[in-house]
């Protein structure tokens, strides 16, 4: 007997979805932030996995952009009077446009190269968020006026988590379209192999930028909704630190899958918040969870969804990693490509 | 010409640890092909192994540096055979998460064991804490100790690589594991040991460095990202690569902070990295190959 | 069975996220019960700066263990609830709203880290609960002060005008600052740039230090040729002994005059390693003396009774004095307590000699409840007084 296909990853979507929406209907103020946040990293891990797990460029900028995207939208509203709802497209934007350069280095470089490239801008720019007093307010951070949300029929104090859930279900859902499409099979086709994809006509740079123009969009967009959900932007919330926990989530929740962001960011958060419990110890134990995601699913729990739900599809996930490699090794430790794209696309 | 000489010395001083670092790093990437993120912390926990040994337990220092190495030695195995193993095939990604949860692993066991003892930890010197003279400079003695560490460790792996059979085998390892197995070659307990040998060496450098970088949990992190640029700057699976890249980084950071202004002390390090990388894809020293299909 | 596994998923997430909505049945004054009151602390448990959270919470839950041996305050235990805040700025408001939400916690002593204590303020603000803070010493968390926070650390200006004043006091004639401009440095560096402005001072040498930093030669020889006769230390140990260190080395020995951050001066000497270097160094202190003094033995026994690795740290003894006002106006406010009452009974500290904080403890009339830094250095291996200033 075969199940209907709405049991698998639409319907998990819907429920989160659907629960989120809800929650301000019966949570505590302290769980409703953690839901907010909860929005915030789903976005960064969408745009994240775009380019590390759809377009395989291992890099490690995304909290920095992150950063710039927050400080753009805020630094508008205080220096130059703008509304929140002005400055946040246009801080989105530049995180954007600051993101898009990046991938002039991801053209010479690959693997642990381009992880390096990109982990020397991202420090580099913190150095700046420090030092551009002027600009910035340097590390000690500044205080953003809130969002005005009188055009919203809700209430003042859930204008920005009705906002966040709405912006994060646009972009589910833009995600979803754009790696089904052409973009998304370039993507994919230059993650398995570049010289082949080139060899099908896709021109390396064009796809490249644009992996890094969308992961960085994202994240403007989350920087954005930060400093409105905060009021308060420093920047100690986009350091090493914040850029490891996405990798972790993406990773942990499936390369290459749409609905393995969401999982992955959603289930983190969760995880830490619970781990709060540890107090002193929360390290240990959350470190302990990550050997064990890895060990158990080290490609990501979509696998292990995919096995139970029969109706959960992936077809563009990664099972093999990310290409790790200079030029002249040989890739064999990326690990077999999956078998998943062999299969049938199923619309 | 003072100021120069003193810059150029201490480039090269706070390049060798770096260097020691990375060198660590490099052994590790040549045989796996993976860089192991809680490196930092390994280096942390033979600082502190020794601490207990030499400073709380009153043990001499020469089998407290043993015993520390050991230990971070023993560490290494056991992280690979948890965490790694299993997940070496899987891909650079999840390799690398695991390697993030044994850092928070770490860390977290070190602030419980010593972190109560006090913000930094400070460790004597092997011979005198006062500065010695050559030329018309001072030096702290602790840095010629590591100075001479780097310069041994260079070449005891330059050997090991290019002599033993060990070396040879672990660079075919990374090269094809495959084709190794194929071979013959136990890559499990090639990865195991690799693992180890990482582990202990930046163990050792952590006992070198703790009178002079002092302990803490987190000691190991910043040297970490430096210890990696460098090697990543050197080419990843060039050990004199590494030297090199630490040296250039160390230089980079003093004469900025001397000659520009000592807020550029921390970035500059990170803007020759992006644009030596721009020049050469692969780092200075590093095995420019061809792609294959 | 289409709908039986998705009422199955749906009923698992619903209980996954009311999981994290647990609560305590309230009382009508939040967090107190005839038998104990439960008062909340965030600051860092995790991360680099851990000791500024953990260790002073484990000198706050000694002081309470304290109080709740000789029964407690008008017969109620005190019980410390723990927040982690990861020293980030989100990390502190879901701190808070933990604390006031699940925890529902009567009153705060906490704030370990500036920015995120910032952050969180408005927040503590709009819940009217009484925070009482214990290490973070940026001056925007009092100042404009709200009706319900204190503070009992000396904040960050009035230990940057102490630090000009002393050196001016001495004579110097040239002075120079050395500071970490991360968010710590930040609070203390700016207003010391702003006294500086106001006397008309010039800063001959304006160094940067980061708090990792393994080699300060570079930052002394600037310094050295400033021709600078008194340093501010605007840094955390590590940076500070690294700079001292390099300085001997190549010869430079100005007067160094440090703060609270580097009050343990055995230690920092320890880390600098050449003796004699700490010899025309002294630095604002929040506790006078050293922790392994004769006069803080029950504190340290108490200690070691809850926390077997630890040893006795002036973080440690900064959450004791913190807990000890706090347990001051807890008793002032009476067994009929109410938050309103608490924050009331803050004005009956008047002139309070703490058996901890070297200068009187005063929260009449202001927010602020210590505005006098003591100076220690060290003589023959011993934290002595040094002195005061008069701050203009």
């Amino acid at each position: 007997m075969t199940l209907p296909v709405l049991v698998g990853n639409r319907s998990f979507l819907a429920l989160l979805f659907g629960v989120l929406l809800a929650l301000p209907a019966f949570a505590n103020q302290y769980t409703l932030f953690v839901g907010n946040l909860m929005l915030l990293y789903i976005i960064l891990a969408l745009g994240l996995n775009i380019l590390v797990g759809f377009a395989g460029l291992l890099a490690f900028a995304n909290a920095a952009i992150y950063g710039i995207g927050a400080y753009g939208t805020a630094l508008l509203q205080v220096h130059l009077g703008w509304s929140f709802w002005a400055a946040a497209p246009v801080g989105a934007v530049l995180a954007m446009l600051i993101g898009t350069l990046l991938a002039f280095p991801a053209l010479r470089l690959s693997g642990i190269f381009l992880a390096l490239a990109t982990l020397a801008f991202a420090q580099a720019t913190q150095w700046v968020l420090w030092h551009w007093q002027s600009v910035t307010f340097g590390a000690g951070g500044f205080r953003v006026p809130p969002p005005d949300f009188g055009w919203i029929p809700v209430k003042q104090d859930y204008g920005i988590y009705f906002v966040s859930w709405a912006v994060t279900l646009g972009l589910l859902l833009f995600t979803w379209r754009i790696m089904r499409s052409r973009i998304g099979r370039a993507f994919v086709a230059m993650r398995d192999g570049e010289i082949a994809a080139q060899s099908l006509g896709i021109d390396l740079l064009t796809y490249k930028a644009m992996a890094f123009a969308l992961s960085s969009f994202y994240a403007g967009v989350a920087g954005a909704l930060y400093s409105g959900l905060l009021g308060f932007v420093s920047p100690e919330a986009f350091d090493l630190f914040q850029m490891i926990i996405q990798k972790a989530m993406i990773v942990v929740g499936g390369l290459g899958s749409v609905v393995g962001s969401v999982l992955g960011a959603a289930l983190l958060v969760y995880v830490m918040e619970v781990l709060r419990e540890f107090k002193s110890t929360q390290e240990i134990v959350f470190g302990a969870l990550l050997i064990a995601f890895m060990v158990f699913q080290p490609h990501g729990l979509v696998v292990f969804m995919k096995r139970w739900l029969p109706g959960w599809e992936e077809p563009l996930h990664l099972a093999g990693g990310v290409q790790s490699t200079a030029p002249g090794h040989d890739t064999s430790v990326a690990g077999a490509t999956s078998k998943e794209h062999a299969s049938a696309e199923r619309t | 010409m003072l100021m120069f000489s003193y810059l150029m010395a201490t480039g090269i001083t706070t390049g060798a640890f770096y260097a020691l670092v990375a060198l660590g790093i490099v052994i590790v990437y040549k045989s796996t092909e993976v860089v192991n993120l809680a490196h930092g912390d390994l280096f942390m926990v033979g600082g502190m192994l020794a601490y207990t040994c030499y400073v709380m337990g009153g043990i001499p220092y020469l089998p407290s540096l043993l015993l520390a190495v050991a230990g971070a030695f023993v560490v290494g195995i056991l992280t690979e055979r948890v965490a790694y193993r299993s997940v070496l095939k899987h891909g650079l990604a999840s390799v690398l998460v695991a390697t993030i949860g044994v850092s928070f692993v770490l860390k977290g066991i070190g602030r419980y064991i010593w972190g109560g003892k006090g913000d930094y930890l400070a460790f004597p010197p092997i011979v005198s804490p006062e500065p010695l003279q050559f030329g018309n400079i001072m030096i702290m003695s602790q840095q010629l100790v590591v100075l001479f560490a780097v310069i041994v460790v260079m070449a005891a792996l330059a050997l090991f690589f290019k002599r033993t059979r060990a070396g040879k085998w672990m660079q075919a390892t990374a090269s094809n594991p495959k084709a190794a197995m194929l071979c013959g070659l136990r890559i499990d307990r090639i990865y195991m040991y690799t693992f180890a040998v990482g582990a202990a060496l930046a163990g050792a450098a952590g006992v070198l460095m703790a009178p002079l970088t002092h302990l803490y949990p987190d000691v190991g992190f910043v040297l970490f990202i430096k210890g990696m640029a460098a090697a990543v700057l050197g080419g990843l699976t060039s050990i004199p690569g590494a030297v090199l890249g630490g040296v250039l980084l160390g230089l980079a950071e003093q004469l900025a902070a001397g000659y520009l202004h000592s807020s550029f002390q921390d970035v500059v390090a990170f803007l020759v990295i992006m644009f030596a990388l721009i020049f050469l894809p692969t780092g200075l020293l590093g095995a420019r190959g061809l792609r294959k299909v | 069975m289409k709908r039986l596994s998705t009422t199955i998923t749906a009923s698992l997430a619903f209980a996954a996220i009311t999981a994290l909505d647990a609560q305590a049945q309230g009382a009508n004054v939040p967090g107190i019960t005839n038998s104990e009151i439960k008062v909340g602390s965030f600051g860092p448990l995790t991360g680099p700066v851990y000791i500024y959270g953990k260790l002073t919470m484990n000198g706050v839950e000694v002081y309470f263990n304290k109080l709740n041996q000789a029964g407690g305050v008008h017969g109620r235990k005190l019980v410390l609830v723990r927040e982690d805040d990861l020293c980030k700025p989100e990390g502190a408001i879901a701190a808070v709203k933990k604390l006031v939400h699940d925890h529902k916690v009567f009153a705060i002593i906490g704030g370990g880290c500036s920015n995120p204590t910032l952050a969180a303020r408005p927040d503590i603000e709009k819940e009217r609960i009484p925070f009482h803070v214990f290490a973070a010493v940026a001056d925007g968390i009092v100042d404009p002060p709200a009706a319900n926070i204190y503070t009992t650390q000396i904040t960050a200006s009035i230990e940057s005008k102490a630090q000009i004043q002393w050196a001016i006091d001495k004579g110097a004639k040239k002075l120079a600052i050395v500071a970490q401009h991360d968010a710590w440095g930040r609070a203390r560096y700016e207003p010391m740039i702003q006294d500086f402005k106001r006397r008309g001072l010039q800063v001959v040498a304006d160094e940067e230090v980061t708090v990792d930093q393994n080699d300060g030669t570079a930052q002394a020889l600037k310094l050295k040729a400033s021709g600078a006769d008194a340093v501010m230390l605007l840094g955390y140990p590590k940076a500070a002994a690294v700079v001292i260190r390099d300085s001997i080395k190549i010869g430079y020995k100005p007067l160094w005059i440090g703060q609270t951050a580097i009050q343990d001066l055995p230690a920092l000497q320890g880390l600098i390693g050449i003796s004699g270097a700490l010899a025309d160094f002294v630095s604002i202190t929040t506790v006078p003396g050293h922790p392994d003094n004769p006069q803080y033995a029950e504190w340290r026994k108490l200690l070691k009774d809850t926390f077997p690795n630890d040893d006795l740290s002036v973080f440690n003894l900064m959450g004791i004095a913190a807990a000890e006002v706090f347990g001051k106006v807890l008793e002032a406010a009476g067994k009929d307590l109410t938050r309103e009452k608490f924050l009331a009974a803050y004005n009956t500290i008047d002139n309070f000699k703490s058996s901890i904080y070297p200068g009187p403890i005063t929260c009449k009339g202001g927010h602020k409840c210590n505005e006098s830094p003591a100076f220690v250095k060290l003589e023959n291996n011993n934290v002595v007084f040094a002195g005061t200033v008069a701050l203009k």
